[in-house]
């Protein structure tokens, strides 16, 4: 049997915000809209930045990348700040029970010599290299126009410092409970050669004033990154009997699949802007002619040395990545410049 | 370098685990100039000499704020979808309330947005991986403020008027410029000052003023969703309190010379969040059918005995004395609500909310919370309105206020130890005459004219033809109002629904 309950109808003077129903007519719209489209502020600001007068607080040309409508591109995720930390909550329980388990078996440990030299040496120095993404994606979070971009870079962020934090604990946990390999994987990141040419990309993108740009550079390398260390790896490292970098590749894998599905429409977004396209296209050209050749080459380097100690062909594994992503990119319609690496 | 065998290590304490997953996180760069990486800490004076001395208020890594934030959240949004699936907004104590609610999410939703992005320059460009993963966890926080307020206001919107447009009224509306100007103002200045503009002076000296108020006022008047959002809220609040109040002690410890810096923004900041409260005393005081306690009781509890009796008596220490100006404001608490709200109520015609002259028990509460004001200087202006009102009028002031270039609020404040006397101070900048409506505004003016002489002031705006054209209903449809949002509350839309769906409610029962 139903039951019926009895409730008051009332008719509602409107379904949703003004500036929504102008944008979609007036429809119910869902919280990812009403918490997130045109909620920065646009016009009739009062004072010049005191430490940078030229621009505005709120002001598009804080990056060569720009879009007629800042609205035109959402987060394909509809990510609010409460599905937001829903997400990452689970996505870091189930990375805690991983290691956990992990942790029980002592599994890290009983990794072969050559994978676990891999993990302290090559690995662990990415938690700074996740940190340095935090920073460098920030400077979007202030300066990016437009809530829908914002929010995105936001939890993106804010992902990078979480990431950093699980490789720091993978650290601690095969130290035994201390951070003696952390402290060593720190001095690495300074000083081994093979990770130089990701630490200088990352500190000569602070020192630039263009978030898009910024964000774009960095976007280059975690697809190399990611794909060498958390795909290529992942499935290497279950050739070579450490399961165990495994089971860590896979969260750090199941991350990035997110983190693209943003920065991918946010390109297509960019790349499709009804006025601006060609200068879009012409800002990331420049990205790519900049910092391309610099990318690869740091990420061979990294390659170099994940084959130093484990042998895995990791050298070819990058270079037909990045032909891969060079070609994902040509694609677009973006010129990809040659390189020898 | 070898991996040590399974050999029992020195496992770390909690604090050092701390801050191994946070502050060994940071480098400092060499392949650029650390300089060129954060160039935003050395124009404002103040030295910072020893990052590391910053004390985490708190400590939280990224998993663990994500899981009580997950927790907290999704009890909030159980709340509001039962609210909205139970047409909860008949329970409210009357139509009326939800003006305060209005003039809350036109108001402060943004300036959450504005502390969100602000927030996000500190955790790119401070130097200190300490206070820059606090203040990244106050950004979220504010970006959830702002959404959670939008959220929980979303419902009011379907139902009522004045909800529907707030963002563009923030961007345009004249008594909407006061915050906008404050915010703008905070977000505008450098990392240092934004610390203790926001982090400091509103988070922790004022907060308690700003947000108690409202959120007892849901309480009180069956909001569930604005209760409910702002008691989410204050496990936030708590961890902003306590990051305001080590900023100011690490700025004031790191050098002396910081000292009078920091005093002085004090003493801007205090003013200048001071006047943008005298909204909320005329809220508090007027607009809640249901009263929690009076501006000058919340004054009294929340600023005198909690902030010039606890706090300053510890910062003196430092060689911080109490704001300056402190002493107007505290002469004002007996007349600030009156003044503000009789202002809001000659210019509800051009306002997203509505007001109405206070009834026969609102009036004799207005009494009995101010004896020596309230009958003498403020119910006189209400009888003459309600003459108006009872000739089937309503009292509108028809002309364009002129409006203080700091604070932006039409110069309707009076003079220190006369109530009845208009306060007007000016300064010249550059050949240029300027008004104030208070000895601390000119201060602020005087101080950096170059800022203040910028300031977009909505009547000024008007004048110059800016704002959709030269008549008052072409101003409003510029400002995005609709023709019921404004005038009085008394037959208005929202009155009349109210009135329609509870005679309803009362047949069907």
């Amino acid at each position: 049997m139903q039951i019926e309950l009895r409730t008051q109808v009332i008719e509602p003077r409107r379904r949703t915000f003004t500036n929504l129903a102008e944008r979609f007519g007036d429809r119910p719209a869902s919280r990812y809209e009403e918490g997130t489209i045109d909620v920065q502020a646009t016009e009739n600001f009062h004072y010049r930045p005191l430490w940078g007068p030229t621009r505005w607080q709120y002001d598009p040309e804080y990056s060569a990348l720009r879009l007629t409508d800042p609205y035109s591109f959402t987060d394909p995720r509809q990510l609010y700040y409460a599905p937001y930390v829903q997400s990452r909550s689970s996505m870091q329980e189930a990375f805690s029970k991983s290691l956990d388990y992990l942790e029980s078996r002592s599994l890290l440990g009983r990794m072969p010599e050559a994978w676990q030299q891999l993990v302290a040496n090559v690995l662990l120095p990415l938690r700074h290299y996740e940190a340095g993404a935090q920073l460098i994606t920030t400077e979007g979070v202030r300066f990016c126009y437009g809530t829908t971009i914002d929010a995105c870079c936001t939890f993106a962020a804010f992902d990078r410092i979480g990431n950093a934090q699980q490789l720091s604990r993978v650290g601690i946990v095969l130290s035994g409970g201390s951070a003696e390999l952390l402290g060593a994987a720190k001095q690495a990141w300074l000083e081994a050669p093979a990770l130089q040419g990701l630490r200088r990309l990352e500190e000569e993108l602070l020192t630039e004033r263009d978030w898009g740009t910024e964000l774009v550079t960095l976007d280059l390398a975690d697809r190399l990154v990611y794909g060498l260390m958390y795909q290529f790896l992942d499935e290497a490292a279950l050739l070579g009997g450490a399961g165990a970098y495994s089971l860590i590749a896979q969260h750090l894998n199941t991350w990035f699949a997110d983190q693209r599905r943003w920065i991918d429409a946010l390109i297509a977004t960019w790349l499709a802007d009804p006025e601006v396209a060609d200068a879009n296209r012409a800002a990331l050209d420049a990205v790519l002619a900049a910092r391309w050749g610099q990318v690869v080459e740091a990420v061979s380097d990294l390659a170099a040395a994940v084959d130093a100690h484990v042998g895995v062909g990791a050298v070819d594994a990058a270079r037909s990545n990045a032909a891969a992503v060079a070609a994902g990119l040509t694609a677009l319609g973006l010129t990809v410049p040659e390189v020898s690496a | 370098m070898t991996v040590p065998a399974q050999k029992p290590a020195r496992k770390l304490s909690m604090k050092q685990r701390y801050s191994a997953l946070t502050h060994d996180l940071n480098w400092t760069p060499t392949y650029v100039p650390e300089a060129e990486a954060f160039p935003y800490t050395t124009f404002e004076g103040i030295k910072i000499h020893d990052w590391s001395k910053w004390e985490d208020p708190f400590r939280l890594t990224v998993d663990a704020y994500c899981k009580y934030q997950a927790e907290k959240d999704r009890r909030l949004y159980a709340v509001l979808d039962s609210f909205a699936q139970s047409q909860g907004q008949l329970g409210l104590s009357d139509g009326s309330y939800l003006n305060a609610m209005k003039l809350f999410l036109q108001g402060i939703a943004s300036e959450e947005y504005q502390a969100h992005r602000n927030f996000a320059y500190l955790a790119r460009y401070l130097n200190g991986p300490g206070p820059r993963f606090a203040a990244l966890c106050q950004s979220l926080d504010e970006l959830r403020h702002a959404q959670t307020e939008i959220h929980a206001l979303s419902h009011y919107n379907k139902h009522f008027t004045g909800f529907h447009d707030w963002k563009k009224m923030h961007d345009r509306v004249w008594y909407l410029s006061v915050p906008k100007s404050f915010f703008d103002d905070a977000v505008t200045a450098g990392p240092f000052e934004f610390l203790i503009a926001i982090g400091f002076s509103f988070e922790y000296l004022l907060t308690n003023l700003l947000f108690v108020p409202f959120m007892s006022g849901a309480a009180f008047n069956g909001d569930l969703p604005t209760m409910t959002f702002g008691f989410s809220a204050q496990s936030d609040e708590s961890r902003h309190m306590t990051l305001g109040l080590e900023a100011i002690k690490f700025m004031l410890e790191q050098d002396e010379d910081n000292v009078p810096i920091v005093q002085e923004w004090l003493d801007k900041w205090f003013w200048r969040g001071y006047r943008l409260l005298a909204l909320v005393a005329a809220m508090m005081d007027y607009f809640l059918p249901k009263r929690v306690m009076s501006w000058k009781e919340s004054f009294e509890l929340y600023f005198e005995q909690q902030m010039l009796g606890g706090l300053f008596p510890d910062l003196a220490y430092y060689g911080i004395r109490p704001p300056r100006h402190v002493e107007q404001a505290i002469e004002e608490k007996e007349i600030l609500s009156h003044q503000a709200f009789w202002i809001l109520y000659q210019f509800s015609h051009a306002a997203a909310f509505q007001t109405t002259v206070p009834d026969a028990a609102a009036q004799e509460w207005l009494t009995s919370a101010y004896p020596e004001t309230f009958p003498k200087l403020y119910q006189p202006l209400f009888e003459k309105a309600q003459e108006v009102m009872d000739g089937g009028g309503r009292f509108f002031n028809m002309g364009l206020p002129q409006l203080c270039q700091v604070c932006q609020i039409p110069m309707g404040f009076t003079e220190p130890g006369d109530p009845t006397t208009i306060c007007q101070r000016h300064s010249i900048f550059k050949g240029e005459r300027y008004d104030m409506c208070s000895d601390g505004c000119k201060w602020i003016f005087d101080r950096e004219p170059e800022k203040y002489v910028q300031a977009w002031l909505p009547v000024h705006q008007i004048y110059q033809g800016n704002c959709g054209g030269p008549t008052i209903p072409d101003v409003l449809a510029w400002y995005g109002m609709q023709p019921d949002d404004g005038g009085d509350y008394l037959g208005s839309a929202d009155h009349q629904a109210w009135t329609a769906w509870h005679a309803t409610a009362a047949k069907e029962g």
